[in-house]
């Protein structure tokens, strides 16, 4: 495997294109196809998010790719080459491999388990070692969990073991199966942004399997819509797809509210913010009234030196001669600029906020989201036929 | 216990129950051992070194069949992990051979293998598969679907898959069935006094001892102990090689 050989330093090895050519999929004399005549390519380096509704043969689709499940007739080529020609075992190697319900081994440590695949490949321990330690940081865990078992970890923890360890050989591709299914929505969120900042950085060909439109969205460079009998209905990235739905099967399935998906596909960078009235500890309070006057917030934001957002300042607060050290409000939802859009209205949501302050990768204040920033926007054209933003994927 | 007696009557000759027999009979003079005292302590400090021979033979007849019994029930559990269709049979086999009785098992054997120990263990080797199989099978069947498939996924080979996942994940279960096994085996191996196998059924079915009991709990507490000692060793074996279900229990 020279690919893994040459860049296990850096964390890009050239990603491969996959391509569906006439990939059909029969299970023994039945008359409907799990997978029928699919035509597909995945350019190297992007995300295809398979969706659609149970039993429409997207698992087994993707399937394809390692051999998990053979094909009946066509082919799949991964790079140009055919998997038909590979022995089955060697292929799943160079091939990074997630599922649903993680699969760590229960009786191997977390360095273990993410070091199996190079193991397989007879690296030698230190490379194998030191590589398992990069990818620990690299998906956000601390690397003294490597001495740990599975059991001892939670969900959202395992998840990333699981990552970590279908990215440990550096695989050009990826296949991952609902990765982010059986995780609690909040851990959830976390995790697919973390991974697409880390796909921003790796960009490895992944094919993405979920049943969830919202998350093929978020997460697809490009969506393959799959229907019943193993059907392609429509293959589009994300903002082709909620402005141009196919045929009335994939309107039914992207769901009627399209406009408020299109959030999904903007970071919180992309919308104009307010500015906030800043204010610091010991200033005084006229000080900060005088900037309410031609403030959009009409609450000024206590932030520190470094300003990094503290809480909000209220009106007992401003009754006082000097701003005082603590606030009366807290701060509430507090967003980065990175964050997707659909996820930060969420938060201002749940937070039963009006304003949310939204803060750079230093955590210093960028300026504020509120809802009305977000209504106005749903209610201009630009929301309904602004394709170029919606097309160029804000990526990290 | 009459009817053990009289069983073992015929067979005296070959084993040793004949020498205790009229040993015990001689020797009728001792006070103790004329009354019907549950445990006489002179008696048994006199005689314990007797113990020693016996004990040994037990253990041996105890290791050798458990291992002889776990070589062949892990194998007929490989055969039967990939052959889904040997389950049933081979669950039936072994389940008809538990129920055999183990004097009528000697005495079938008697014509093919004579007596001896070797007939002793293999009927005490037979015994064990039943558990030792169904334990293992079990083991193997509660191996996570999702842990099989990432390891084919990531590229093991059904070899590597068996060896270094489904197996290690097995272990405890295997393990658990030795010490099933292991102590099952301990108790009936006094039967192999009546095949002239040795060990501590000798100092048990002397023959002559209904109202002489000390050499009876003397022969029971040493194997008592020794299922004990049998049972604690597997234990730590089981403890020691599967670290991660300590882990889990932190």
């Amino acid at each position: 495997m020279p690919a893994a050989e040459a860049t296990d330093q850096g964390s890009s090895a050239a990603a491969s294109s996959v391509r569906y050519e006439n990939a059909t999929k029969r299970y023994g004399d039945s008359a409907e196809a799990a997978v029928e005549q699919l035509n597909l390519e995945v350019p190297a380096g992007e995300v295809c998010v398979l969706v659609g509704p149970s039993g429409c043969g997207k698992t087994t689709a993707m399937r394809l790719v390692n051999r998990t499940v053979e094909l009946s007739e066509g082919d799949v080529t991964i790079g140009g080459e055919s998997v038909r020609k590979r022995d089955p075992a060697q292929l799943r190697r160079e091939i990074g491999y997630v599922i649903q319900a993680v699969g760590l081994f229960p009786h191997r440590t977390i360095a273990e388990n993410i070091g199996t695949v190079p193991q397989l490949l007879g690296w030698k321990k230190d490379r194998v070692r030191a590589r398992t330690t990069e990818l620990l940081e690299l998906t956000g865990l601390d690397p003294e969990l490597g001495e740990r078992y599975p059991a001892q970890l939670s969900g959202g923890q395992q998840q990333r073991v699981g990552v970590a360890r279908a990215l440990a050989a550096d695989p050009p591709v990826m296949l991952m199966d609902e990765p982010f299914g059986a995780i609690d929505p909040i851990a959830r969120e976390r995790l697919q942004n973390e991974f697409l900042r880390l796909q921003a950085e790796i960009r490895k060909t992944v094919l993405f399997v979920t049943h969830d439109i919202d998350e093929a969205i978020k997460m697809g460079d490009r969506i393959a819509v799959m229907r019943k009998g193993g059907h392609l209905a429509q293959f589009a990235t994300p903002a082709e797809l909620l402005m141009a739905p196919a045929d009335e099967f994939v309107e039914d399935f992207v769901g009627a509210d399209r406009a408020l998906k299109r959030l999904a596909l903007m970071r919180v960078a992309d919308i104009d913010l307010w500015e906030a009235p800043l204010a610091h500890v010991g200033q005084a309070t006229a000080e900060v009234r005088a900037k309410l006057q031609s403030a959009e917030v009409p609450y000024p934001l206590l932030v520190d030196s470094e300003r990094h957002p503290l809480g909000w300042l209220s009106e007992r607060d401003l009754a006082a001669e000097t701003v005082p050290a603590r606030p009366d409000s807290p701060l509430g939802p507090l967003l980065d600029r990175d964050d997707v859009m659909r996820d930060a209205l969420a938060d201002l949501l749940q937070g039963e906020a009006q304003y949310a302050a939204v803060v750079d990768r230093q955590g210093r204040i960028d300026g504020v989201l509120s809802v009305e920033i977000i209504s106005e926007f749903l209610a201009s054209p630009a929301a309904k036929v602004d394709e170029n933003s919606a097309v160029e994927r804000p990526r990290g | 216990m009459p009817s053990l007696a009289a069983l073992a009557l015929p067979l005296a000759k070959v084993g040793e129950v004949g020498e205790s027999f009229f040993h015990h009979r001689t020797s009728e003079t001792l006070p103790c051992q004329a009354t019907d005292k549950l445990f006489c302590f002179d008696w048994a400090k006199e005689n314990i070194g007797s113990y020693g021979t016996p004990t040994l033979q037990h253990i041996e007849l105890v290791v050798f069949s458990v291992l002889a019994g776990l070589a062949i029930a892990f194998t007929l559990a490989l055969v039967a992990h990939r052959r889904r269709w040997l389950r049933g049979p081979l669950l039936g086999a072994t389940g008809v051979l538990y129920t055999v009785p183990s004097l009528a098992f000697f005495f079938l054997l008697q014509p093919i293998t004579g007596l001896g120990r070797d007939t002793v263990i293999i009927v005490l080797a037979a015994y064990t598969l039943q558990i030792i199989y169904r334990n293992a099978m079990a083991g193997l069947a509660n191996v996570p679907t999702s842990v099989r498939d990432a390891a084919r996924g990531m590229g093991l080979t059904d070899r590597q898959i068996l060896w270094r996942v489904e197996l290690p994940l097995a272990t405890p279960e295997i393990v658990a069935g030795l010490r099933i096994a292991t102590v099952s085996t301990v108790a009936i191996a006094t039967l192999a006094v009546f095949a002239g196998g040795g060990g501590l059924g000798q100092k048990i079915y002397t023959g002559g001892g209904l109202t002489f009991k000390t050499n009876i709990i003397i022969a029971g507490a040493i194997a008592m102990l020794m299922a004990f000692a049998f049972d604690l060793i597997l234990f730590a074996i089981q403890r020691f090689t599967t670290p991660w279900r300590k882990a889990r229990e932190t």
